[in-house]
């Protein structure tokens, strides 16, 4: 089966106006070959970002979908073009970060389907391509390990140094981390994008602030060589990206981190 | 409607506005969030839009990190920055946006042509046409 990209190129090419389905994960929708909207069901779309936000309650939404659409909203001086562009680009390159490495479903393509909030911004199969290379490059050097976007968000009970500084997201994170919702779930909770929520939950890693699966926050120091500890460890949740992760995780923990102060330094 | 006449700039047209700012050599509009170029225009020689973005926005993440040090109780909330060199001045306009971001404006200026007040002013009509 070929792989999104390339079938959304040959869509691109064919200047289709249309759907395509991606089984139960997302649908992108073109005009004309271009790219005018994306929806993935793991993140957020732009309408619960609207209302997350507070500017448009989701009931308004809905009648605006049914009557008037994207004119109506923007007449009724709700969101500034601007801002219905900013809201719409972040959230199709959101659902692209998921939506892209997506396989095993035959995708459908129903020809004449829009999408009401598409047709303010478009996108090209390359740019978007390109984009979430860039994203994924981005997270993997804020904190190497990728098990920190799939595992439940538990939070450091004290900090390993004196204070910390926090951004926007990441406070959210960390007022509704309740150690079992996944950085996804927290998402959708917050009305943010999925790609925000993974980032800060890597920063948060990155600063030693999250306890993973099998290690405590800080490696304690060891008096003796305690031979009885397990020296392997499956990687948690289901498997990460990645080569599996051979030794005892509390120092893998502290490698990488003495890695990325290393590379911070430098 | 109010009376008040309000042009409507959308995001892919708002930088040829910063760049008929005087003095204006090139200008980006970043997504601070993700580190993305949403547009820019006429970048210098060897600049690579996507790094100069990613780069652009760790040094603003500096130097909120930093304020939130120095002034600890006060909101850190920054409205613009301007860093001037020996070449000319940076400006950037830090926009809050409802759902994510900020959105960053960023232009650089020629050191002789451009007035910084002018300039200051002029961005921050065109964010505010922008995003009201």
């Amino acid at each position: 089966m070929p792989s999104l990209d390339t079938l959304l190129s040959g869509l691109a090419k064919e200047r289709a106006t249309g759907a395509l389905r991606i089984g139960r994960t997302g649908t992108v929708y073109l005009d004309d070959g271009r790219i005018t909207y994306m929806t993935c069901t793991r993140v957020p779309g732009a309408e619960r970002l609207l209302a997350a936000a507070g500017r448009v309650p989701e009931s308004a939404l809905r009648r605006m979908q049914s009557d008037g659409g994207t004119d109506r909203l923007l007449e009724e001086g709700r969101v500034t073009l601007g801002e219905l562009q900013y809201c719409v680009l972040g959230a199709v390159l959101d659902a692209a970060f998921f939506l892209l490495p997506a396989t095993g479903t035959r995708p459908k393509f129903r020809p004449g389907e829009g999408h009401w909030l598409g047709g303010r911004w478009y996108f090209d199969v390359p740019g978007l391509v390109r984009e979430c290379a860039r994203r994924r490059a981005r997270l993997a050097e804020t904190w190497p390990r990728a098990d920190a976007d799939t595992a439940p968000v538990r939070l450091a009970p004290r900090l390993a140094g004196q204070s910390v500084t926090l951004t926007d997201v990441q406070w959210e994170v960390a007022v509704r981390a309740d150690g079992e919702a996944t950085p996804l779930e927290l998402a959708k909770r917050m009305g943010r994008s999925g790609y925000a929520v993974l980032l800060a939950v890597r920063r948060l890693a990155a600063a030693g602030l999250i306890v993973t699966e099998e290690a405590a926050p800080l490696p304690q120091r060891v008096k003796r060589l305690d031979l009885s500890r397990p020296r392997t460890a499956a990687p948690a949740g289901g498997g990460p990206l990645g080569p599996a992760v051979n030794g005892d995780p509390t120092d893998i923990e502290l490698l990488l981190r003495l890695r990325k102060a290393l590379e911070e330094l430098s | 409607m109010t009376a008040r006449e309000v042009t409507v700039l959308a995001l892919d047209s708002c930088l040829t506005e910063v760049m008929a700012i005087p003095g204006a050599l090139d200008a980006m509009l970043v997504d601070h969030t993700s580190g993305m170029a949403v547009s820019f225009s006429g970048q210098p020689n060897g600049v690579d839009a996507d790094k100069a973005a990613a780069a652009l926005t760790e040094m603003l993440r500096a130097s909120m990190d930093g304020l939130a040090r120095t002034c600890p109780g006060d909101t850190v909330r920054i409205g613009d920055l301007l860093i001037s060199t020996d070449q000319g001045h940076h400006l950037i306009r830090v926009m809050d946006t409802l759902f994510e971001g900020p959105l960053v404006i960023y232009v650089r200026l020629d050191a002789e042509r451009s007035n910084i007040a002018l300039a200051r002013h002029r961005l921050r009509a065109i964010s505010e046409q922008l995003l009201a």
